[in-house]
């Protein structure tokens, strides 16, 4: 896909990948050409979901997209709720089931990070997370308390 | 425990010490560069634009679109970061806000890697958009909250967001000024470089070029940065401290004199 901008950085020569072309509509300027990217997996958290795998997502972030260019695509939510509702709900963006491979229901599920609405961002447990995460052993106490705990 | 932002020195009278903060300072910059009626943006980790952008907002700049990424009450988009990203693509950015970990004489910048690339003695979190946003916006204004020559050098070890490109690329904006705590530079297109516009109150030229990595430059005019007025802490230091401590809590404890 096209990109703006790049052409003449250092990208052109670190991203052998990333190719320059002349644009075919104004063949006096040069665009830069960037590979998409297909992650075999998107793990995503949705603020709401239906059974059948419809998302209630941050209007802010990039999961909608993100879950477009996945091959898998496994949602957690808040809470599950009826599609009546999901549509009622002000906030966020829709993404349709059809997106969606697999949904779990895991309320907390975004912590140490924030859903818009229901929870904030935990800063002291990212940086708790942070230094436990420099070695094998703090990071298995942090699981141990916070995740399996 | 909070710890206030050291006040700027400016080796004159106390009185002067305590007046105001680096970041007050530059945050009274920026805000010179916004103009009324433009669309202007600021990306993540830009708490000094985003405080002079509102600034400008709440006085001379009253009818200007202003877009805070991660600020809930300056973010109107429903498609998340792409569609900012696309807007600006689109060059409907007039203004928008970059910095660098490495800045240099020509106004390049450097946010992959010092050192060999491959063996990077430092690896900074990588250029996001800042290789599209540095051509797009009609002006770019480069910040950076400390000067030093580690960070002002000559030539950036990478570049990802060249100051020039040759004439074939698309490139309708580009660098227009860089705010430091000690100067104002702007970028001088016929030369490729940052000269110096201003220095802050109380900076020699001296001590400016102790601390860049580059011999400065200077303008022909080049003179003394205006101080912040009286107007202007008070509503830095109420209004637009209370809006950016939504989304920066800890800047807003500490880089405020009041």
């Amino acid at each position: 896909m096209p990109v703006r901008g790049h052409v003449g950085s250092d990208y052109e020569r670190l991203r052998p990948e990333f190719r320059v072309i002349q644009n075919p509509w104004a063949p006096s300027e040069r665009v830069m050409l960037v590979p998409s990217i297909s992650p075999d997996v998107a793990l995503i958290h949705a603020i709401a979901a239906t059974e059948d795998g419809m998302l209630l997502l941050d209007h802010m972030e990039d999961d909608a997209l993100l879950a477009q260019a996945s091959r898998t695509v496994v949602a957690s939510t808040e809470r599950v709720v009826s599609s009546q509702e999901l549509r009622r709900s002000g906030e966020g963006v829709i993404l349709e089931g059809i997106h969606v491979t697999a949904l779990v229901e895991a309320p907390g599920g975004a912590l140490p990070t924030l859903v818009r609405g229901a929870y904030a961002l935990d800063a002291d447990r990212i940086r708790e997370y942070i230094a436990a995460a420099t070695d094998d052993a703090t990071f298995k106490r942090y699981l141990d308390r916070h995740i399996y705990g | 425990m909070t710890r206030r932002s050291s006040a700027i020195l400016t080796g004159t009278s106390t009185a002067d010490v305590a007046r105001y903060t680096k970041e007050e300072l530059m945050a009274c910059v920026v805000a010179r560069e916004v103009r009324d009626g433009e669309t202007v943006a600021v990306g993540t980790l830009a708490a000094i634009p985003a405080c002079g952008v509102l600034l400008a907002h709440f006085t001379h700049a009253p009818r200007a679109t202003v877009i805070i990424i991660n600020h809930p009450d300056y973010w109107p988009f429903r498609g998340g970061s792409k569609e900012f990203y696309d807007f600006a693509q689109r060059g409907k950015l007039d203004l928008f806000f970059l910095s660098g970990g490495q800045i240099d004489r020509h106004g390049n910048l450097n946010l992959i890697t010092v050192g060999d690339h491959e063996r990077p003695d430092v690896r900074f979190p990588g250029g996001a958009g800042a290789a599209m946003l540095y051509y797009l916006p009609h002006r770019v204004v480069v910040f950076r909250a400390d000067h030093s020559p580690r960070i002002f050098v000559e030539r950036v070890d990478t570049v990802t967001s060249p100051g020039s490109t040759p004439p074939d690329v698309v490139r309708p904006g580009g660098p227009w000024k860089t705010v430091t705590p000690l100067c104002v530079f702007r970028y001088d297109r016929g030369s490729a470089a940052l000269v110096v516009e201003s220095l802050h109150p109380g900076v020699s030229r001296e001590e400016l070029g102790r601390r860049t990595g580059f011999a400065p430059t200077y303008d022909g005019a080049a003179g003394v940065t205006p101080e912040p007025t009286d107007a202007e802490l008070e509503l830095l230091r109420t209004r637009v401290k209370d809006t950016v401590a939504r989304i920066y809590p800890r800047f807003a404890m500490t880089a405020f004199a009041g």
